[in-house]
């Protein structure tokens, strides 16, 4: 079942293919200032990384080198460059549309998965640690709430989210 | 009136039409038709003997109307036109058809059914010339005065112009002195000299050679015996019609006596106020009585109310050597009857403060060009050094930041098109002053379009100015160095730099003036989504509006440099010297009349023309009624098309002629498919046709063509009326949205087709039987396609059933 607004159609281009997609629909606006660049934290320490160029490289469609690299999933959705982008790209709206399509294509960090196991089995991403509860007592906060397993798993399955799966170790 | 006695001409275009048509059919059915008083045939009837023939028939009394059937009407109709008229015939009792682009060519597959068609526009002709009523030539004076809007570099050349051809002209100017920018920019590119120069007026007795270009203190501009400067004063309101405005203006006062005052300055020493100078970009202060700089014009001290202590001190009256100052001096309407306006309003840079990551109203040392070219300028507050406004020091490290505010979608997506080239200059000058400066321009594009620009570029590369491809994302200020950092990506490297400035200078984006929306609301003109005053047509009409004998000029259309603002201003005076000179309007009566005992005062009319001619009146009763203003009225008929109680009629579109036409149009087939109208606008969309059959793209011979005014003018009640004549599909094919010649016709009948469709599925009519086109000349292949694809949906859908049909 498509959970996704994606043209089927194979001869679109990849920016095409990435416009169609929820978060992607701005792509196409990017005139290649810099100012997501020089916004973004994690573009400053690591060079795999720089969202400028993760739209340029759509815009030019070199789909392999975007899907089968590391740089989409470095993005912490600070959403830095999307607040000042001049062009109101959606930057990092447009990296989850990438991330979207990479998942799909069989292409996502081994970590992906494993949130998603977690998902399915306890409702949360990240199970809460004696740490964490600690944390928030702390804080005044209160305790979590235990998660509705089951219901969550019929949203999960009725918009179609499926467990990532988990690549060889080499790769 | 006189019986119609009708005389067609029909013209074979040199065989041409002949080949395809049967002549001799068209002839015999013609001569059938009642009140034709004449048919002759030929190969030309638009020049020569041909049109000799038409003079002399009307000459002698045998025709009062004319029908002329010739290829290119669009050509032949203004000769047939004006010898009609010369022959003694109104020109309007004339109705020309072209039977070569509207039938025989697009048709020339089947003869006999383009032979059919050609008999029903024939008809469709000699019915609406029996018709048609003389139209009269309309005169209205205008004033041989103008009024011009903004003492800027635009307004000024605007008012030398006028002032030399003979008018009377009135230039008021919101602030005490005149220049606008230019007076603030200290050099301008491409010549690199002063900013503030304009051409001088032939009434400079001094002016001998035409090479004269001066400062504008020693122009003579405020002597030209024919201008009259108001400074200090705004238009509050504007009544009246072109040719014939009334403008009131209020005058604040200056407090200072014009015809006194010796610019000896003892005031301004006396004066104990001070105040940011914000003509310096408030990077000093000033006295409460002022000179911007000692080369203002006119040369006359100013008082500024808001700062002034008026009788509280007193002193500068008092060391006035000439008596000079009047603290008393009230504010005074002005009213000045004019015959055309001119708005020269210029432009202003944006407030930077709302591009929060840069800190313009936090960081002192980030200023704008505008700001910079007060501290370039010798005369500035600075006396020509580059200094941190924060603590005074020189400015060694100067980042400029391009494009701030412009192209960027969340203040102004437009490019202000001047910055770059502002910058250059700037950086340029500054690098020329003090070599040791280290500057950098960070740019997204760099753009140097007009003559001698590149070079701009090329020398501020020479002079050892860096280039960082990228817009920064921030500025910073590092208290620890005492430097402001900017934050920018150099894309091409893919290295962020963190570049240290003591000072930054944004290229702030260039936005409308301060009250640019209340002055089009006053003079009743439109502004474009970026908030510019708007230009009658982009590409054709430059400088004018849709108001006659109101133009526009310089920066209040869109941000330009002087070259350009230049180049406007004297298009600009051009164009109100066309309008005054005559002083008269010359028009035809083909304006709109309402029936006053239908209309209901529903106030549609006057708020749905494009020209707002229409205004509703008291009358006697608790009753208001719609007027046409005839000097306003352009003849659209978008009111005709509006008025839910049909009480308004379009002169020469009327609709009982517009009916005759439909009736005779669909009222012979000759085809086996379904009858197709198309209400084609006398412009664009009769032109697509025209087109279609100039390049001989085929359509079906059932489509008829009916020509009207502006497709605005088609009421509903009217595609009923073809529907019940035996149209079995209707086409409305106009300008575009955009292009429309009467502004908002085509949009106006465009929503109202919309609306028509719903009505007619109540009247049980298929809706896909309607159907709105939007189309310019050169998209003949569209309307071709658009006539066969109405034909196969009327076809498809089987003859059309009205109610009360058995
Ligand atoms: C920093 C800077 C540097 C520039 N450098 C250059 C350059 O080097 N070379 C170049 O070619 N161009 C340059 N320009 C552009 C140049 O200044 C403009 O092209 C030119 O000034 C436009 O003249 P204008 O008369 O249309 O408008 P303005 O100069 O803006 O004049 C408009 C006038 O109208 C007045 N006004 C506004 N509204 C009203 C009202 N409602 N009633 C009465 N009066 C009103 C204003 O007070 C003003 O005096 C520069 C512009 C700036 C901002
Ligand atoms: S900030 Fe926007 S326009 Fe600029 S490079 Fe990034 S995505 Fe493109
Ligand atoms: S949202 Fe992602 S790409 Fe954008 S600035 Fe934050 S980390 Fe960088
Ligand atoms: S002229 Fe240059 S600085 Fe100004 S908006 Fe255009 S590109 Fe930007
Ligand atoms: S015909 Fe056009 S311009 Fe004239 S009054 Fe009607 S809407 Fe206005």
């Amino acid at each position: 079942m498509p959970h996704h607004n994606t043209k089927e159609n194979a001869n679109m281009s990849f920016s095409e293919e990435v416009t169609h997609r929820h978060g992607g629909e701005t792509l196409t606006a990017c005139y290649q200032c810099g100012t997501c660049a020089s916004s973004c934290p994690v573009a400053r320490l690591d060079a795999r990384f720089n969202p400028r160029e993760i739209i340029k490289l759509s815009l030019l469609g070199e789909k392999q080198e975007i899907l089968t690299g590391d740089a989409i999933w470095l993005c912490t959705s600070c959403f830095n460059c999307q607040e000042r982008c001049p062009q109101d790209v959606e930057i990092a709206d447009v990296i989850y549309a990438l991330r979207n399509i990479a998942l799909e294509a069989g292409n996502s960090p081994n970590i992906y998965a494993d949130f998603a196991s977690a998902l399915i089995a306890d409702g949360r991403i990240v199970a809460i640690s004696k740490f964490v509860e600690k944390k928030r007592e702390e804080y005044g906060l209160p305790p979590l709430k235990a998660v509705h397993v089951e219901a969550l798993n019929t949203i999960l399955s009725a918009t179609g989210f499926t467990k990532p799966e988990k690549k060889e170790a080499s790769q | 009136m006189e019986q119609p006695k009708v005389g067609v001409f029909l013209s074979d275009c040199g065989k041409q039409l002949s080949d395809i048509l049967d002549f001799d059919a068209l002839t015999n059915f013609v001569k059938n038709v009642p009140n034709v008083a004449l048919i002759a045939r030929g190969s030309e009837f638009w020049r020569g003997n041909g049109l000799k023939a038409i003079v002399d028939a009307i000459k002698g009394g045998k025709i009062n109307r004319v029908v002329v059937a010739e290829s290119l009407p669009k050509l032949s109709e203004v000769n047939i036109a004006q010898a009609v008229s010369d022959a003694g015939l109104n020109s309007y009792l004339v109705e020309v058809i072209d039977l070569k682009d509207h039938c025989a060519w697009p048709h020339r597959s089947a003869p006999a059914e383009a032979t059919e068609k050609a008999k029903a526009m024939l008809l469709s002709a000699i019915e609406r010339a029996k018709l048609l009523e003389p139209i009269e030539k309309l005169e209205f004076p205008t004033l041989k005065s103008a009024l011009i809007i903004g003492g800027g570099i635009a307004g000024m050349q605007t008012a030398v112009d006028l002032a030399d051809l003979g008018f009377e002209v009135n230039l008021i100017e919101k602030a005490p002195f005149l220049g606008g920018l230019a007076a603030r920019a200290g050099r301008f590119f491409p010549t690199d000299d002063c900013a503030i120069c304009i051409q001088s007026p032939s009434s400079d007795v001094k002016t001998i050679t035409h090479t004269s270009r001066k400062c504008v203190y020693r122009s003579g501009f405020s002597e030209i015996p024919n201008l009259s400067i108001l400074t200090n004063a705004e238009v509050v309101s504007v009544e009246g019609v072109p040719g014939n405005y009334k403008v009131t203006i209020e005058k604040k006062p200056r407090y200072v006596d014009a015809d006194k005052c010796v610019v000896c300055g003892k005031c301004a020493e006396v004066c104990p106020v001070e105040t940011p100078d914000e003509y310096n970009a408030n990077l000093n202060n000033r006295k409460a009585i002022y000179l911007n700089v000692p080369t203002v014009h006119p040369q006359i001290y100013a008082i500024d109310e808001d700062a002034c202590k008026f009788q509280e001190c007193a002193k500068c009256v008092a060391v006035c050597p000439t008596n000079a100052i009047d603290l008393g001096q009230q504010t005074e309407q002005v009213t000045l009857n004019v015959g055309s306006i001119v708005v020269a309003t210029g432009f202003k840079e944006f407030d930077s403060s709302n591009i929060k990551e840069y800190h313009y109203d936090e960081y002192p040392d980030v200023i704008t060009n505008l700001e910079l070219a007060r501290m370039i300028d010798g005369f500035g507050p600075t006396g020509g050094k580059i200094i941190r406004p924060s603590d005074g020091k020189p400015a060694k490290k100067i980042v400029f930041v391009q494009c701030a505010g412009s192209r960027d979608r969340r203040y102004n997506p437009y490019c202000s098109s001047i910055c770059c080239m502002i910058s250059l200059k700037n950086a340029s000058l500054v690098k020329e002053a003090n070599p040791d400066a280290e500057i950098s321009i960070c740019y997204i594009d760099i753009r140097t379009t007009g003559r001698e620009h590149e070079y701009y570029y090329e020398r501020a590369r020479d002079m050892g100015i860096k280039f960082v491809k990228g817009r920064p994302t921030e500025i910073y200020n590092d208290e620890e160095k005492g430097k402001l950092i900017v934050d920018v990506e150099d894309a091409l490297l893919k290295r962020f730099l963190d570049l240290e400035a003591d000072l930054v200078v944004l290229a702030a984006a260039m936005v409308p003036a301060e009250g640019t929306a209340e002055l089009a609301e006053i003079l009743g003109l439109d502004l474009e989504a970026d908030g510019f005053f708007k230009e009658y047509n982009a590409k054709l009409r430059p400088t004018e509006t849709k108001k006659r004998g109101i133009y526009l000029c310089g920066g209040a259309t869109f941000p330009k440099d002087a070259p350009t603002a230049s180049l406007h201003a004297h298009s600009a005076a051009m164009k109100a010297a066309k309008f005054l000179t005559s002083g008269k309007i010359v028009k035809d009566q083909r304006t709109a009349i309402i029936n006053e005992d239908y209309c209901g005062d529903c106030e549609f009319c006057p708020v749905m023309c494009p020209y707002g001619a229409i205004t509703l009146e008291p009358t006697t009763e608790d009753h208001f009624v719609a007027k046409v203003n005839e000097i306003l009225c352009e003849g659209c008929g978008v009111c005709v098309g509006t008025c839910p109680l049909n009480a308004i009629e379009l002169r020469h579109s009327r609709p009982n002629q517009m009916s005759a036409q439909m009736n005779a149009l669909l009222s012979v087939n000759g085809t086996s498919k379904p009858l197709v109208l198309a209400f084609c606008c006398q412009e664009c969309g009769h032109t697509a046709v025209d087109s279609s059959g100039m390049a001989k793209m085929e359509y079906p011979a059932n489509v008829r063509i009916i020509k009207v005014p502006c497709a605005g003018i088609v009421r509903v009640n009217q595609i009923l009326e073809a529907y019940k004549a035996g149209a079995q599909a209707v086409m409305i094919v106009g300008c575009k949205t955009d292009g429309c010649h009467y502004e908002v016709g085509s949009a106006k009948a465009e929503k109202k087709m919309d609306m028509a469709k719903i009505l007619l599925k109540e009247y049980g009519i298929e809706p896909e039987r309607l159907e709105m086109f939007k189309m310019v000349f050169i998209e003949g292949a569209q309307f071709a396609e658009a006539a066969k694809m109405m034909t196969e949906r009327a076809a498809k859908l089987g003859t059309l059933k009205l109610m009360g049909d058995s």
